[in-house]
């Protein structure tokens, strides 16, 4: 897809959701919120609220935002794939761009989480003797490269279930085409689910990468309370 | 015999993700019912699973066609 072609499936996803979420804000005033598409929104308000305070922890309210930017896009440039023949997020260059600007995002709340040595440091592993630099230089490489690998597999992951979805789909076209029945039609509840589950799983990686990023910034009580909660569980 | 070593590969990983793919469903649906009150931390765990366990075939299908010899 040239990039011109790229834009404009872009702009659709931009009309949408700013679209949807300025009609969202009308009627705000009542004492009950009787506008649809605010109620719908809310929804989704409190579904990320729960999904990034549990997994986060208590102090991760303060990334809602960004997951909810998150969600919003990648759901809905999911959801252009089902009606065109190609999305933003069918696109590699679309994917690997906004999974460049996740992993930066948890690298800079890291930063600001530990401050910048703290947070190289928590790179280099546990506090080992100085005999051992060796291995502390090692877990460091390691831990540089598995953190360059969180972009490929962010983006791969959306692209590859995108992109695979739009081939399956032409690929049972040509199957049903000499008799005439576009059975790729029926991939779309699929692919819909599709559109749902990976939106979600970008979010939850997203929240998942901050948490490990950010949770020495906790005290230890908290820690000690998830071990008690689990060995209740057993 | 017709056809290529590309396309028995990707089966191959479709074969093995699928096996992942079911026992990760497997044990998620086996813990989410002998403790339905740990349903939501199970299904957040089980999708992050899904989706490692979906990358490696996503990475057959997308890196390998490139690593071929022509």
């Amino acid at each position: 897809m040239s990039y011109a072609g790229l834009f404009i499936y872009l702009l659709i996803v931009l009309a949408v959701i700013f679209g949807s979420m300025a009609m969202s804000k009308s009627g705000l005033n009542a004492k009950v919120i009787k506008n649809p598409i605010a109620q719908l929104y809310e929804q989704l308000y409190l579904f990320i609220e729960n999904m990034t305070v549990g997994i986060i922890g208590g102090h991760g309210r303060r990334y809602i935002p960004m997951m909810m930017t998150i969600w919003l896009v990648v759901f809905v440039s999911n959801m252009v794939s089902l009606f065109f023949p190609a999305a933003p997020s069918g696109d590699l260059s679309f994917n690997i761009a906004l999974a460049l600007v996740c992993v930066g995002y948890v690298q800079w709340e890291g930063m600001k989480a530990n401050g910048v040595f703290g947070h190289f440091g928590h790179f280099a592993g546990p506090k080992l003797g100085l005999a051992l630099i060796p291995i502390t230089l090692m877990i460091f490489v390691i831990e540089i490269i598995s953190e360059v690998m969180k972009n490929v597999s962010l983006s791969l992951r959306l692209f590859g279930n995108i992109h695979g979805g739009h081939e399956a789909v032409v690929k049972l076209n040509e199957i049903g085409a000499p008799i005439y029945v576009p059975l790729g039609f029926f991939l779309l509840p699929i692919k819909f689910l599709t559109c749902i589950v990976q939106a979600l799983i970008f979010t939850l990686l997203t929240c998942v990468y901050i948490s490990l990023v950010t949770h020495h910034e906790e005290e230890h009580g908290g820690h000690d309370e998830g071990h008690g909660e689990m060995a209740h569980a057993h | 015999m017709t056809g290529n070593v590309l396309a028995l590969g990707i089966g191959i990983a479709a074969l093995g993700v699928a096996l992942g793919l079911g026992l990760i469903g497997y044990s998620a649906l086996q813990g989410m019912s002998r403790q339905p009150e740990a349903i939501g931390k199970l299904q957040t765990v089980m999708l992050i699973a899904f989706a490692f366990v979906e990358l490696v075939f996503l990475l057959t299908v997308f890196v390998v066609p490139g690593a071929m010899p022509r």
